[in-house]
């Protein structure tokens, strides 16, 4: 189970049509992570190219959700944990005693299972990451919250309602006022944690666009238990079974010939 | 028929038997047994708030809030110094008891939950918010008194700071508690400090409900006989500093009820219809300047 | 390279519908044999009841077709299959229609055996034995292959039809000469040559249908490759 799948460890071959972006743009390294005396994930190589949705997939307890909040540290505030191998964005480590676990949470923007505005304005929602690292220039302000609106498809919906409760939202709106506001503080990297499994499909559907609409400037990493949304809005897709990395290669490829019968198994809906 | 059903006559009693009569007088006996036993632990308290009143009334002036209390057997001035003292000794009471408990209920919810001094915290403050209220007098008596060889407001407030204490930190530890992991997670998630954390979301989310704690303490506080008659005792006069004995509501009234004499059993009706009333205000203010705005 | 998915979905509905849809194809491929038998036997033994018999079997295997596009549509919409789930979902409703036109062919060789049975027999029907012997070989070749789901038979079957083209190009050649020296049995001759390339397409569509299998079974496109 240990043993490290042999493919992980040479880089995707992608086409020079599928890579405008920087094709070793995020790299894990035999990384291992440890929640006390658990291991949760199993030496995973992996190679994420820039400004590409990349899914990870896989059953329940796999570690796709920890390995997503090992990208900006979140894991950190669970007790006694341990990692092994190392994470890099753009060539640093993520553990480089020169990074402060609080920059790279503002390079790096996160939405929740579970939309989680907080019980404030729509307004001050959004401006919350500006605010806490320090800008009070109203206009700055003013232009984050419609460009992060605009950007999270959200501006037409809310422009007449920015100073009322975002708890009034329905739950779609929420969820996108969330994007919004994690791409507030201009980050490079968006992880999303299963980010559309409380939503109905309508809404679902206008968070999909918005993420394929958003990977023209973020690098989106998405965790996700639905397999269909991994292939439609995915460039590339890893599958994570019993915390290793079975099988990582372009989403078109995963879904209609997958190299491992693990894989094929339980995309097809075919697990025990 | 298209088939043949397993039903036979109403699809919703089972073998044609129905919903027994007799569950249904149980049902309402129940029902009215609830309602009746709800209005029978109203009925003191509205009692005692109708009897506060009635006897209150009789003497209510604008004296009362303007004079000094009259020697034994007068008919004749209020008790503006001891609503005065009152106040005093709970504002005390709340400057130091506030910070002191929602900081520490901050340190151990927020910091180090699972700490052994956390667990500590948590257990020393259960264990004095049970202890009677007569021991923290005495404890303020033997620390402040004694050292300073004089009773005062400032006793006073400290043995009222130590009875709140424990009830400001347990309902702020509970409300810090209450608000959802989700905020923090979102928070931190936006690369915020978990000072910033703390300060900008998940307090003022809990501030609603640490409010009702500290009015729960004020009422208490105000109330309070035993603890401040063993540290401000009493006084007839104005008060001129908080390092000397201080006049207050709830020993005025008990003071004054002892007494033979007819007006002064009327002033003490006066000063707990005053007391009453002074506590709900401060409640209600406090509930319209504190409800939270977003939800 | 896959073997078949070795258990079933957690989902018994999906594979119970794969399952209906894979046994509709099989069952619409042997009622294509016996009719393509039939019409063959009609030819070969000069007896019409045979050919009327598959004329008449035809329409329902129709009705197989369409059922089998049905199901598959069904499936799809109601468990949108990946992988190789999509693959076999996808190759049995192209089968389907390569099966239905293997029975249209049997359909034709029927009608020219009834024309060909109107006129006095020549000695060059048998030429097309060795024709006939490879066609309905390709044609049981493929529907096995599906059946077992073998990637290698299907393969095979590809340079099996070079060799079809060619007997069928010597037949019509041979056909064409005889139809110059005699002139009176010309319908004849003329007939066989329509039934040499009915044969001919029945190979094509055995072809076409190991082109399907070798796609659900390995997810390789080997149309248009070996050409």
């Amino acid at each position: 189970m240990t043993s490290i799948p042999e493919f992980s460890r040479r880089p995707l071959e992608l086409a020079d049509d599928f890579a405008p972006g920087e094709i070793n743009f995020m790299k894990v390294e035999d990384f291992s992570f440890f929640y006390g005396k658990k291991q949760a994930l199993h030496g995973i190589n992996l190679t994420i190219p820039s400004r590409k949705v990349t899914a990870f997939i896989g059953p329940s307890g796999c570690g796709k959700s920890t390995l997503l909040r090992n990208f900006n540290r979140m894991n950190e505030l669970i007790p006694c944990i341990r990692h092994e191998g190392d994470i890099s964005i753009h060539g640093t480590s993520i553990y480089d005693p020169s990074v402060e676990v609080i920059a790279l949470r503002r390079r790096i923007g996160m939405v929740f299972q579970k939309s989680n505005p907080f019980p404030m304005s729509i307004y001050e929602n959004i401006v919350y990451p500006l605010r806490i690292a320090g800008e009070r220039n109203r206009a700055v302000l003013d232009e984050a919250v419609e460009r992060c609106l605009r950007s999270a498809a959200l501006w037409e919906e809310v422009k007449d309602r920015l100073h009322e409760s975002a708890i009034g939202l329905s739950g779609g709106q929420m969820q996108r006022l969330c994007i919004a506001r994690a791409i507030a503080s201009r980050p490079e990297i968006l992880l999303m944690d299963e980010p559309c499994s409380a939503l109905d499909p309508i809404a679902t559907a206008k968070v999909e666009e918005l993420i394929i609409e958003l990977k023209k400037e973020f690098t989106i990493l998405i965790v996700t238990h639905n397999m269909h949304q991994a292939s439609r809005v995915s460039d590339l897709t890893a599958f994570f079974y019993l915390g290793s990395l079975v099988e990582f290669d372009k989403t078109q490829k995963i879904f209609t010939n997958p190299a491992k019968q693990q894989t094929e198994d339980y995309i097809t809906g075919r697990f025990g | 028929m298209s088939h043949p059903s397993k039903i036979s006559g109403n699809f919703f009693t089972q073998d044609g038997k129905g919903t027994s009569p007799f569950r249904l007088i149980r049902n309402s006996l129940l029902t009215g047994l609830c309602i009746s036993l709800s209005m029978l632990a109203l009925l003191p308290l509205f009692s005692i708030v109708m009897l506060v009143v009635k006897k209150g009334m009789p003497l209510m002036s604008p004296a009362l809030f303007t004079e000094l209390p009259p020697p034994p057997g007068l008919e004749e001035g209020g008790f503006a110094n001891a609503i005065i003292g009152t106040v005093i000794m709970v504002g005390i009471a709340l400057v130091l008891a506030i910070p002191l408990g929602i900081l520490a209920a901050i340190h151990i919810t927020e910091y180090e939950p699972s700490s052994l001094l956390s667990k500590a915290v948590r257990f020393v403050a259960k264990l004095l918010n049970g202890i009677p209220s007569i021991i923290c007098g005495v404890f303020a008596f033997a620390a402040i008194v004694m050292t300073m060889r004089s009773f005062s407001a400032f006793a006073g407030g400290i043995a009222l700071s130590i009875l709140i204490l424990p009830t400001i930190l347990l309902t702020a530890e509970q409300a810090l508690l209450d608000v959802p992991n989700a905020y923090r997670e979102a928070s931190l998630g936006l690369g915020a400090t978990p000072f910033q954390t703390i300060f900008r979301i998940v307090l003022p989310d809990a501030l609603p409900t640490i409010m009702t704690g500290v009015m729960l303490a004020v009422a208490r506080a105000a109330g309070e006989t035993a603890p401040v008659l063993f540290t401000a005792l009493f006084s007839a006069n104005w008060i001129h500093s908080i390092m000397e004995p201080t006049a207050s509501l709830s020993v005025l009234i008990y003071n004054f009820a002892a007494l033979p004499f007819d007006y002064q059993v009327k002033m003490a009706w006066s000063a707990s219809l005053i007391l009453v009333t002074l506590v709900t205000v401060t409640n209600v203010l406090a509930q319209l300047f504190f409800s939270p705005k977003h939800r | 390279m896959h073997t078949e998915p070795s258990r079933p979905h957690t989902l018994t509905n999906f594979t119970v519908s794969l399952d209906h849809l894979r046994g509709s194809v099989l069952m619409m491929s042997s009622l294509t044999q016996r009719n393509l038998n039939n019409s063959l036997k009609g030819l070969m033994e000069r007896d019409d009841d045979w050919c009327n018999n598959s004329i008449a079997d035809d329409e329902e295997i129709d009705m197989l077709e369409m059922q089998i596009d049905k199901e598959g549509i069904d499936v799809m919409s109601r468990f949108q299959p990946v992988a190789s789930d999509l693959r076999e979902v996808i190759s049995s409703i192209k089968i389907g229609a390569n099966i239905e036109r293997v029975a249209d062919q049997a359909v034709n060789i029927a009608r020219r055996a009834r024309k060909i049975n109107e006129h006095p027999e020549v000695p060059e029907l048998h030429l097309l034995d060795e024709l006939v012997k490879m066609a309905v070989s390709m044609f049981d070749d493929a529907v096995r292959a599906f059946a077992e789901r073998n990637a290698h038979l299907a393969v095979e079957l590809k340079a099996r039809d070079k060799e079809l083209d060619r007997l069928n190009r010597e037949l019509t050649d041979k056909m064409v000469q005889r139809m110059q020296d005699d002139s009176v049995n010309l319908p004849t001759y003329l007939n066989l040559i329509f039934v040499s390339r009915c044969l001919e397409r029945i190979g094509d569509h055995a072809a076409n249908m190991a082109e399907d299998v070798v796609f659900a079974v390995r997810a390789e496109d080997i149309r248009h490759h070996a050409k």
